[in-house]
């Protein structure tokens, strides 16, 4: 019982802090997210198991991998991808992938090019797990937002 | 000037020039685009990896005394040296470390490539999750040594570019060298053999296969041509001696033919004239038997029959320039001993100043066919001449006999060859003009009283009766050189042969 209300409560205080975060998104500040399906039973990601997940490491919770969806509706994503969540250049990255996916068998993200796309995908597995501008999942009711990854 | 840019030097240069100002830029360009691309790349992976390691480092710091664990990490990193500013954001409050630094930039957005906004400055913000909430690290990452290195490396591929471009174009000039030098020498070459000048052999050294084969087939071609030439010149010298020889041939035919229509005519008067002088000698003879001796009648018939038989003997001397003469007593005979008999009687009655010599060449007996008594007389008038020609002076009159295989003249060839008597002598020679009349009866250059001018005629007439020819050299105040060639006779020649063969006239 009181384990339940502490989990009300942070979650009282999440929404409160997104709540924030989206009033100044609204005012010009652009804020990434990471998202997930809302059913998901993923809560939280640490940022070394956000950057394994985008370089193909599997990463398993509950016993589960999650299924990274790298998100490239938008060009000014790549670079913040780049340095927010794997802290590589694109070079770097990709050789780090081809690496993974030639010699220890990783799987590359999959790719949307746009929010439709991306978000069908979050829709369709629960274990999807991809980035999106806070403005494009403020109010979407099919999507949770595990993490904020950057702010402008 | 515009000869000067047509030459393969000047192209050459030009071709290097112009690819090397196309070519060049672009590939400076290249060039400078990667080294850039390389060293943003060596800066920027590793300050993003750095900055995402801090970032972890602040997430998993200890809530209780979060605030001294941030202030040490921050001068744990500006210490590092790589980082220019850093800073916490935590809401409205914001943790700097101990270390001093430059003030952090104010309303500063993030850097996502390097040399975004111009400051030097690349700037990295991750949002940390905390316990309580969320904040931001802001680290700002120095881009001036990077900077710095990519200038430094655009001036030395700059600089490379410049060397590459010279290297070039001195190794054009080299090689446009190399071909144009060996180019021109040909060229040189061939002007000389176009001037006439084959001689010279063509030798350009070039390593350039082309060049060797140019030099080789020009080497070739001056070779034909020299070859060309002598066979030209040699043809042209056997033409200039064949036309010589057509020429004295022509003239000796006209000058036969000439002495010939002279014979003629001589010996159509001379048989008139004997006709004539036969009745006068005979009647004198006849009336002057009839006469005592010392009447004045007989006297006057004896003056008569002298000059009838003058005129009679000057009649035979016409008739035997003219070919008239007795074939009867022709046979084949020995020639020296014929010509020692007349050498013994001139002796008696030459000078003593004049040295005779004979000398006949070889063992062989050298035999002609025709009448010995008019070879006598042939000698007996040539070797006169001589000795008259010599007068008051001492002098020397040699004869010489011997044997050739062909007539001098290129007449038909005999089978037994020829017989060759040469009579020289150190006289006044003669003048080319006197040479063309000395065969002429009556042409005499004697005063008046001291020849009747048929010597050389008879000797040319009793010469050309044997089937031989004879020829005069002679030079003015040298001497004189008489040529007589006759057929070589076999041993046994017979009696109607004979008289076929030399009976004409």
């Amino acid at each position: 019982m009181e384990c339940g209300v502490l989990l009300s409560i942070r979650r009282l205080i999440w929404v409160i802090f997104f709540g924030l975060l989206t009033v100044n998104a609204g005012a010009g500040s652009r804020t990434l997210v990471l998202v997930v399906r809302a059913d998901s039973k993923l809560v939280d990601l640490d940022s070394l198991a956000v950057r394994k997940l985008f370089l193909g490491l599997p990463v398993l919770v509950n016993g589960s991998p999650l299924h990274p969806v790298r998100n490239r509706s938008d060009a000014d994503l790549d670079p913040i991808f780049l340095q927010e969540i794997v802290a590589m250049s694109q070079s770097a990255y990709d050789r780090q992938t081809l690496i993974g996916v030639n010699r220890q068998g990783w799987l590359r993200p999959t790719e949307a090019t746009s929010v439709g796309e991306l978000l069908n995908q979050l829709y369709a597995d629960p274990n999807a797990v991809s980035f999106m501008w806070l403005t494009d999942v403020a109010h979407n009711p099919k999507v949770r937002v595990i993490r904020v990854l950057w702010g402008d | 000037m515009g000869r000067l840019i047509n030459t393969l030097r000047a192209r050459m240069i030009a071709v290097v020039l112009a690819t090397h100002a196309a070519l060049v830029p672009l590939l400076y360009l290249g060039v400078s685009t990667i080294v850039q691309e390389g060293y943003i790349e060596l800066f920027v992976n590793p300050i993003r990896s750095y900055s995402r390691l801090v970032a972890d480092e602040l997430e998993n710091a200890s809530a209780a005394d979060f605030d001294h664990h941030a202030a040490e990490l921050l001068d744990s990193v500006l210490l590092s040296g790589q980082v220019q500013f850093a800073q916490i954001v935590d809401g409205p409050r914001t943790l700097q470390g101990t270390v001093a630094t430059a003030p952090f930039p104010d309303n500063r957005s993030d850097d996502f490539r390097f040399g975004d906004q111009g400051d030097s400055v690349y700037l990295i913000s991750h949002t940390v999750k905390r316990p309580g909430g969320s904040v931001v690290l802001r680290l700002g990452f120095d881009e001036g040594p990077t900077l710095q290195r990519v200038q430094t490396a655009k001036r030395r591929v700059l600089a490379a570019m410049l060397i590459f471009t010279a290297v070039s174009i001195a190794v054009s000039i080299w090689l446009s060298a190399m071909i144009s030098r060996p180019m021109r020498r040909l060229r040189e070459a061939a002007q000389r053999i176009a001037r006439g000048d084959v001689q010279a052999r063509i030798q350009v050294h070039s390593s350039i296969s082309e060049v060797q084969e140019l030099n080789h087939h020009l080497e070739h071609m001056r070779h034909e041509l020299v070859g060309s030439n002598e066979r030209l010149m040699t043809e042209m010298g056997e033409r200039a001696a064949s036309e010589a020889k057509r020429l004295d041939l022509e003239r000796r035919l006209l000058h036969r033919e000439r002495i010939a229509t002279i014979g003629t005519l001589a010996g159509g008067v001379a048989h008139e004239f004997n006709n004539i002088m036969t009745p006068i000698l005979l009647y004198s003879q006849a009336a002057l038997r009839e006469q005592t001796a010392d009447s004045r009648l007989a006297r006057d018939l004896t003056r008569i029959v002298a000059a009838a038989q003058r005129a009679r003997n000057l009649v035979q001397g016409i008739l035997t320039f003219s070919r008239e003469m007795d074939a009867k007593r022709a046979e084949v005979f020995s020639v020296r001993p014929t010509i020692e008999e007349a050498l013994d009687l001139l002796r008696a009655i030459v000078p003593a100043n004049i040295d005779i010599s004979f000398q006949a060449a070889g063992w062989r007996e050298l035999r002609v066919f025709g009448d010995p008594s008019l070879l006598h007389q042939v000698v007996i008038n040539l070797c006169t001449n001589s000795y008259q020609a010599m007068r008051p002076n001492a002098g020397r009159l040699w004869l010489t006999l011997g044997s050739v295989e062909e007539a001098p003249d290129g007449s038909a060839a005999n089978e037994a060859g020829y017989v060759l008597l040469e009579v020289s002598d150190t006289g006044h020679g003669m003048e080319p003009q006197v040479l063309e009349h000395i065969f002429d009866p009556f042409f005499t250059t004697r005063d008046v009283g001291e020849g009747t001018g048929l010597g050389l005629s008879v000797v040319h007439g009793i010469v050309t009766s044997m089937g031989g020819t004879i020829a005069v050299d002679s030079t003015v105040g040298v001497g004189t050189r008489v040529r007589i060639c006759l057929p070589a006779a076999q041993q046994a020649v017979s009696r109607g042969v004979v008289d076929g063969m030399h009976s004409g006239g």
